[in-house]
């Protein structure tokens, strides 16, 4: 386990909140409605212990919206939430959608697009907090359980990720989902030494 | 790399022929998607055949003039702030359909002169090349998905609605069997009361002819009342509310119990009931007042298909880890085109107003519902003109 100290956690976290607040609110004004993001906890795990804060035994169904990203930190950015919360955000976002069991094709588009607004602010935020340019791909909408979406059992289940809990408040609901940046280990401890950096300067 | 730069300044750098004199502006121009290319001085660089003719801007009125000079409607809406950011922090992004409601004022040339607004999905990319930032946006006409969803959308809302609809319906047909139901069985049951005592002499001898009217009256008064029971527990079966008390029965003493209760309607038809085989001191699972129930149904119904004179057959015997009773008429069996409907609900052979047999057709239904409740199940061997074997399997059980 990487453990990093309170005063890190509270920095980052605070960071992060300022850029979920922009998200939040080009979100609220494009649906019109008020629409809260928050990242209450933040911790650097390995992908087996992430998969594992979706359900024990890693066989409940998740969906949400991957981008990949490179250049300071290469890998994947994930928001991911229990699938039927996911049907539940689209469905309040767009108010007419179509009553069937699964997202159709445009509902999965619209939670890309959610997805990638909230992908785009934490992805800024880390670039800025490195000080490095980090490019992102397009969001592509995916679903599987805990253990494919994390790639369990491919020998890469104890790299390090960035784990982020995302509260999602949507009339009067409030639904939490996970976003996890998949770092590889180096820029993990670039990305801790500015993080020093930057409270030292403060 | 090399070949594409060289693409890339061959339609830039020409405004007003850029994208058509090279081969991959030909190629832009074949896309069946509308492309076009900012630079980081926020000027329109590239525009594709494709966004020509649904903008119906031509490529020389448009290159080299900034994006807000093009699309001044577009100002501080989300399409042009995610342009700035792919511009500024090289993110890419997407705008799909069905949350932003103004996109590009963008229409079809819809053959019969009416021109229609385009539904579209955006995504807008980074791009660097020679050192320079540029951003691509790339327009899908996603119309004929909207139209699909739209009528997906209505076939579901109108499946919800039927179904409500039907469970509805469901429930008020229901309610009424049941509510009639209890309704007539007070006063029919009272009526009955009373004709058996007249019909008895109780309150005086009657004239012949008037007892017998009175005694026809008697019989289809019961006739009546077990329809209405016979209805009141289809409908108990059908909407779970028929309780069972489960528990180990003495079958022996329970078939001796029926075949008694049998006795003065066998000797109605003029057949004789005979235990030819038996298994004394046996033990099944089974609610004893419904196990009871479903052994007077096939008792009374092998009496009623029985010619006169003939004998009605009863076994009890083991049939792998269950005990099976059968109850063998010598009747006429069961017509072929019967055979699969025999357990549905208001089923007889004899379908015509002037059947010779009563009953209501329910017997065998319950009777199948009751079986499967306790485990166990119901079925018939019948071959035409020499009888039929109906048999009940219930679960063996240690005796309390």
């Amino acid at each position: 386990m990487f453990e990093i100290t309170d005063i890190q956690r509270d920095y980052i976290t605070e960071i992060l909140n300022i850029s979920m607040g922009s998200a939040a609110a080009v979100l609220s004004e494009m649906v019109g409605e008020e629409v809260g993001l928050s990242v209450p906890e933040v911790a650097f795990l390995p992908r087996r212990v992430a998969a594992d804060k979706f359900d024990l035994n890693n066989s409940a169904k998740m969906s949400g919206v991957t981008q990949s990203v490179s250049g300071a930190i290469n890998g994947d950015a994930l928001l991911m939430f229990p699938e039927e919360k996911t049907l539940t955000i689209v469905r309040i976002l767009l108010g007419d959608t179509v009553p069937v069991e699964s997202l159709t094709e445009m509902e999965q588009e619209a939670m890309c697009e959610i997805g990638n607004i909230i992908l785009n602010a934490i992805v800024s935020s880390v670039a800025n907090l490195l000080q490095k340019e980090i490019v992102s791909s397009l969001p592509r909408f995916i679903s599987g359980t805990g253990s494919e979406i994390y790639a369990i059992n491919t020998g890469c289940e104890d790299d390090l990720v960035m784990f982020l809990k995302v509260g999602f408040g949507l009339e009067s609901q409030s639904i939490n989902g996970h976003v996890t940046l998949m770092l590889n280990v180096p820029s993990l401890h670039e990305f801790i030494a500015h993080l020093d950096e930057q409270i030292n300067a403060l | 790399m090399h070949s594409d730069s060289n693409a890339l300044s061959s339609v830039t750098t020409k405004p007003g022929a850029s994208g058509t004199d090279s081969l991959f502006g030909k190629v832009l121009d074949l896309s069946e998607h509308g492309l076009f290319l900012v630079d980081s001085a926020r000027k329109i660089v590239l525009w594709n055949e494709w966004m020509a003719q649904a903008s119906s801007l031509a490529r020389g009125d448009v290159i080299g003039r900034t994006f807000n000079e093009v699309f001044p409607e577009l100002a501080g809406k989300r399409v042009a702030s995610v342009i700035e950011t792919a511009l500024d922090m090289r993110t890419a992004s997407l705008l799909s359909r069905s949350l932003n409601k103004s996109l590009f004022p963008l229409f079809s040339a819809n053959g019969g002169g009416e021109r229609k607004r385009i539904e579209q999905s955006v995504i807008v990319k980074p791009i660097q090349c020679d050192g320079r930032d540029y951003c691509l946006v790339q327009i899908t006409d996603v119309t004929p998905m909207v139209q699909r969803e739209e009528v997906l959308r209505v076939l579901a809302r109108e499946a919800e609605a039927a179904q409500k609809a039907a469970e509805e319906i469901s429930r008020f047909k229901s309610e009424f069997t049941s509510t009639v139901s209890h309704e007539l069985r007070t006063p029919l049951t009272s009526i009955r009361g009373s004709l058996g005592l007249v019909s008895s002499g109780v309150m005086g001898e009657l004239p012949l002819e008037v007892n017998k009217l009175v005694s026809i009256a008697c019989n289809n008064t019961e006739r009546l009342l077990f329809l209405i029971n016979d209805i009141l527990d289809i409908d108990k079966i059908e909407s779970g509310k028929m309780d069972f008390v489960i528990g180990p029965v003495d079958l022996m003493a329970v078939l001796r119990q029926a075949l008694e209760a049998n006795q003065p309607y066998g000797e109605q038809y003029k057949i004789r009931y005979v235990l030819n085989q038996v298994m004394a001191g046996v033990a099944v699972r089974a609610d004893t007042d419904r196990l009871m129930q479903v052994l007077n149904n096939l008792l009374s119904n092998a009496a009623k298909f029985s010619p006169e004179g003939a004998e009605v057959e009863i076994n009890v015997l083991q049939n792998g880890a269950m005990i099976r009773v059968e109850v063998k008429d010598f009747g006429a069996g069961i017509p072929l085109q019967f055979q699969s409907r025999i357990f549905e609900k208001f089923s007889q052979a004899d379908g015509s107003d002037t059947r010779k047999t009563g009953g209501t057709g329910l017997g065998l239904s319950i009777s199948k519902a009751i079986m499967e409740k306790m485990g166990g199940g119901i079925g018939f061997e019948t071959e035409e003109g020499k009888g039929t074997t109906f048999y009940i399997d219930i679960c063996e059980m240690a005796p309390a």
